[in-house]
């Protein structure tokens, strides 16, 4: 961490997107295809009943995989109650469940890695 | 001598082209299935971007193509082909045998029903696009609370972008006409507040961006990035509506006293049962298909068939007028060489 | 009737008796471990079932009706019935009056196994006595019911349909070696009771054929060959049966008692599981019947080669079944063994590990408890998915204010997902805590009635939740009881309706009647061409996980084609889910049983 001029600059929340590995979302892609389509609209998120509380959200799940940011998105996804209505707002007919169970056996968190 | 050219479809492609027709020396003939010309621009209140009244565009297309022959309350029986002439049988018992037809049939709205999470002829207060012009063409609309009308809602995107709905494509005009409508409400109601959420912004047209500002700047309408998930009633009958400020990315909620559903442009399941008559191809979008999407919009698969408008897909008020143009020249060139 | 041979022992039994003694080491084997894979609890429960003489009644009912009868392919397809019980039925009897025989004729030879299967080899008939020939009837009339069977059986390979099966199974390898040793068996028994029926005696049958074959052959040493060939297509029938479909004849024997027992499948392959496993008989009635099947790429995915495929221990496919599967039970349903497919599933589903786990921490109850502070007679809990139905919301509120009920919503503005999701995914400990939080906002209300719209969380509520002293009731179960008390009236109309069970709520929970008393109440009721426990799912099941949005349109389409056959004006659920799916591709309206019921409140 850095100090200049009273600001604190984090190293980590700038995205270095040279620097993202993509194997473990090549991964999750290979099990759910329709992860690559999501276009943000943000349905999922709005209409999540753990996200009022946690902040759960598959859109936001996907976008840090993908920009390598997996802390967040772990953190968020374990509270995912599986209930299915991301599932059915979704526009593009993303298979969000799938998708949550697939990043949870797919991907680790630092304590169990 | 005269070509006869039947043109289905009464709304601005088949008048705009029927009076290209009638200027080249042909007989158009317009079959229209309601009671009037016009389509669904003719129900409209003002078009954007310069609120130009859609009455005076309708009316002045209709002056020009007079002298068409029209049919109207007038559906298509059957439709056949026999070598190079189509036989077509209209509901008014007259046969027509033609060389050329032009589909201008047009869109359905989406039925905003259809996204029930959206509460249309469920709750009090949600109305669409069309309901709105509506009204504001002066007709009574129970729903429209004008006494309490402090927060107004506009949903983009109602069955548009959404294969949930079977409706995939885009439909070009919603967030124009959205930006539109929010500030004609916004100069009826000064005080009152205007959310939009959109999912993009597409405002591809001539002066479609400087609408944008304005209703930014000089209207003060709120633009919040997020498709709306949910809308539920409050105990004192306001509307809540759930969706993500995507761009914060925290999940959002607003009760308002109006919600404008931006119903987008489907298909026209009536075009697609005269088509498969002679066996003109559908594109995957439930669309009429175009021989190419670059060069020849306007010609089909089959000869002698021509399409106009929003009949291949969503399309502005000019467009269409520009094709039917070009669909007339095309229809005038086949006339020429076959003679 | 006096012995032939004084040592009563021919080289000929060898293959039977090695067969005989290896199928019964097998199952004997099997059976003791099953029972030990067992946990104690369940052990203990199915010992002492054998004690209870309703259970046992029940058992002996059922080893008739389902092992011997076949009672339920009698319902789907009389010559389905009749083809499989006449060949398990007539093997019975025969078994059973050759030791009647044994027993009557030649006692000393009671404890030879063989004895019974080869008599007619190794006795001479002495005189003719009335109940000789009844005996000699008897075995003959049995030897033509199984001979027609099998006939059928080999008409069924090539025309299945005749048996009303559009699909049958593809066959294994070991299946088809036990196919043809089990037809071989009986035209060789035939055979070789022909040749000796002049001196063992002989009916109708083996008499006749007797004599068409001394006609040309009068040598009777030909009869040893014939023997030989009887007692080895049954040695290779017996060893090969462990490998085979037919495993199921002795499995099921098991299975029975371990069910009548009420013992729950609870480990993905162990105790009932493999029972159940074994009781497989690959009918391929499962095939047919799967929702999934309507693609027919899907019919690969029917439980049929689930239980194949664990046998096999092909780990990626029972992946993808288990994952795939809608879990609308209707493979249970019709199962004429009763494998439960869906629980099966569920099973294998939890054995998947998760690197991450679930947290529910900052999910708090306490929200919605706060949110309650007035008692109500009726705590109405809409679910996740009813939040985006809007219209049921407002049509059960519109019946309650009008049957003047004093109720409050659980869930009005977002609540906690029921659990039921969650634990079809097999992931337990993860449900339960949801099934905790929700358990202690339910109590803190101190409502006695807990009603619910969505058949998903009222089966979860129904099976998983300890609610003592709440009532839980479905919305249909609801109405139907407001109008028969009078609370409610319903203006009847002259639309056609179909109803359509959701499967959670008729295969998951019984109800079937409620709801089509209330349609009846609003409108004419048509049935669906397959209703009530056969009824088919939606598609848009959340207990497939696997299945994406694009795949499931195929499976509503043939959900509405079969619902609509009875050209009703309007389709009417009980499910936000259902009613949510079918209305996507259905050409008429489809409607909520409560939204119904509102539109015509008198």
């Amino acid at each position: 961490m850095m100090n200049i001029f009273g600001f604190r600059l984090s190293a980590s929340s700038a995205i270095d997107m040279d620097k993202v590995d993509r194997t473990l979302f090549d991964k999750l892609c290979a099990e759910e295809p329709d992860a690559r389509r999501c276009m943000s609209c943000g349905s999922c998120s709005a209409t999540c009943p753990a996200g009022e509380f946690t902040g759960m959200s598959v859109r936001k799940v996907l976008h840090n995989l993908q920009r390598g940011k997996e802390r967040e998105a772990l953190k968020m996804v374990s509270s995912c109650m599986l209930c299915g209505k991301c599932n059915m707002v979704c526009p593009r007919g993303i298979n969000t469940r799938h998708l949550i169970l697939s990043v949870c056996r797919i991907y680790k968190t630092e304590e169990s890695r | 001598m005269n070509e006869i050219v039947v043109i289905i479809g009464g709304g601005i492609a088949g008048m705009e082209a029927a009076a290209q027709l009638l200027k080249l020396g042909h007989s158009p003939i317009i079959i229209e299935k309601s009671d009037r010309l016009g389509g669904h621009v003719g129900k409209w209140n003002m078009l954007f971007p310069d609120l130009t009244p859609a009455k005076k565009v309708v009316d002045e297309l209709a002056d020009s193509c007079r002298d068409a022959n029209i049919f109207l309350n007038t559906e298509i029986s059957s439709l056949n082909r026999l070598k190079d002439r189509y036989n077509l049988m209209l509901s008014n018992g007259i046969s027509i045998s033609t060389k050329y037809i032009l589909f201008a049939t047009g869109f359905n709205m989406f039925p905003a029903q259809k996204k029930e999470e959206y509460g249309y002829g469920i709750y009090d207060h949600v109305v669409t696009n069309a309901d709105l012009e509506h009204w504001m063409n002066g007709n009574a609309d129970k729903r429209m609370d004008t006494s309490g009308m402090k927060t107004i809602g506009f949903v983009h995107c109602v069955g548009s972008r959404d294969e949930k709905a079977r409706n995939p494509q885009c439909s070009k005009v919603c967030c124009i006409t959205a930006i539109k409508q929010a500030i004609e409400l916004k100069n009826m109601y000064p005080d009152a507040q205007i959310y939009c959420f959109y999912m993009d912004l597409r405002l591809f047209g001539k002066k479609f961006e400087d609408f944008y500002t304005k209703a930014q700047r000089d209207h003060g309408i709120h633009f919040i990035r997020g498709r709306v998930s949910e809308v539920s009633e409050a105990m004192d009958g306001r509307l809540v509506v759930k969706a993500e400020d995507t761009l914060i990315g925290k999940p959002l909620k607003v009760s308002v006293d109006l919600l404008v559903l931006m119903a987008g442009m489907a298909c026209n399941p009536d075009s697609e049962k005269i088509a498969s008559q002679i066996a003109l191809p559908i594109d995957t979008d439930g669309f009429l298909k175009s021989s190419d999407n670059i060069i020849h919009i306007t010609s089909s698969a089959k000869k002698g068939v021509f399409y106009a408008g929003a009949c291949t897909g969503p399309k502005t008020v000019p467009e269409t007028l520009a094709e039917a143009r070009s669909a007339a020249l095309d229809i005038h060139t086949a006339i020429i060489k076959e003679r | 009737m006096r012995d032939l041979y004084p040592s009563g022992f021919d080289s000929f039994i060898l293959p039977f008796m090695i067969g005989m003694t290896f199928v019964l080491c097998w199952c004997g084997i099997g059976a003791v471990r099953v029972i030990a894979e067992l946990d104690r609890e369940d052990r203990k429960k199915f010992f002492l079932s054998f004690l209870n003489p309703k259970i046992l009644g029940k058992n002996i009912r059922d080893w008739f009706c389902d092992c011997l009868f076949h009672v339920k392919l009698w319902k789907r397809n009389k010559l389905l019935g009749y083809m499989h019980s006449s060949i398990a039925f007539g093997w019975f009897m025969i078994i059973v009056i050759g030791h009647i025989e044994v027993f009557i004729y030649t006692p000393e030879r009671i404890h030879r196994m063989w004895y019974p299967i080869f008599f007619r080899y190794f006795v001479a008939v002495t005189e003719s006595t009335m109940k000789g020939s009844f005996f000699f009837f008897l075995m003959d009339f049995f030897l033509l019911m199984i001979l027609s069977g099998i006939i059928l059986a080999m008409v069924k390979r090539v025309r299945s349909r005749l048996f009303g099966m559009r699909r049958t199974t593809r066959a294994s390898l070991t299946d088809l070696i036990g196919l043809y040793a089990l037809w071989s068996i009986f035209p060789l028994r035939l055979l070789a009771e022909g040749f000796t029926a002049d001196i063992s005696g002989g009916s109708f049958l083996t008499k006749s054929l007797n004599m068409v074959l001394h006609s040309f052959m009068s040598d009777s040493m030909n009869a040893l060959p014939v023997w030989w060939a009887y007692s080895i297509a049954l040695g290779v029938f017996m060893c090969i049966l462990p490998f085979s479909r037919y495993m199921h004849i002795p499995a099921e024997i098991l299975l029975i008692p371990l069910r009548n027992a009420g013992i729950k499948l609870k480990h993905e392959d162990k105790g009932v599981a493999r029972a159940e496993l074994y009781s497989c008989p690959s009918c391929g009635v499962c095939i047919d019947t799967c929702p999934l099947s309507a693609v027919p790429a899907n019919s690969r995915d029917a439980t049929v080669y689930l239980n194949r495929q664990l046998k096999r221990h092909n780990e990626k496919r029972i992946d993808q079944i288990s994952e795939k599967c809608m879990l609308c039970g209707k493979c249970s349903v019709v199962c004429p063994v009763g494998v439960e497919g869906d629980k099966i599933r569920i099973a294998h589903r939890s054995r998947k590990k998760y690197s991450i786990a679930h947290d529910y921490s900052l999910i708090d109850e306490g929200k919605f408890i706060g949110n309650m502070t007035e008692k109500r007679r009726v705590l109405y809990f809409m679910g996740c998915m009813t939040a985006l139905t809007p219209a049921i919301r407002k049509a059960v509120t519109a019946i309650m204010d009008k049957a003047g009920e004093d109720y409050t919503i659980m869930d009005g503005d977002g609540g906690i997902c029921c659990g039921r999701p969650m634990l079809v995914a097999g992931r337990k400990d993860a449900a339960m805590e949801m099934i905790e939080k929700n358990t202690k906002i339910i109590k803190s209300s101190g409502a006695s009635v807990l009603l619910v719209n969505c058949p998903i969380c009222y089966k979860i509520f129904k099976e998983n939740y300890s609610l003592e002293g709440i009532e839980i009731l479905h919305h249909t179960e609801f109405i139907d009881r407001l109008v028969s008390e009078g609370r409610i009236a319903i203006d009847r109309s002259e639309t056609k309706y179909v109803y359509h069970d959701p499967c959670e709520l008729g295969r998951g929970c019984g109800i079937y009647d409620q709801p089509r008393n209330v349609v009846a109440a609003a409108g004419t009721l048509v049935e669906a061409d397959v209703n009530g426990k056969e009824s088919i799912c939606c598609g848009g099941s959340i207990g497939s996980l696997s299945l994406g949005f694009d795949k499931r349109k195929a499976l509503t389409e043939n959900a509405l084609k079969h619902l609509t056959c009875g050209s009703p004006d309007a389709i009417v659920t009980a499910c936000p889910l259902c009613k949510t799916t079918f209305n996507r591709y259905s050409d008429r309206p489809v409607a909520d049983i409560a939204e119904v019921t509102a539109e015509r409140l008198i």
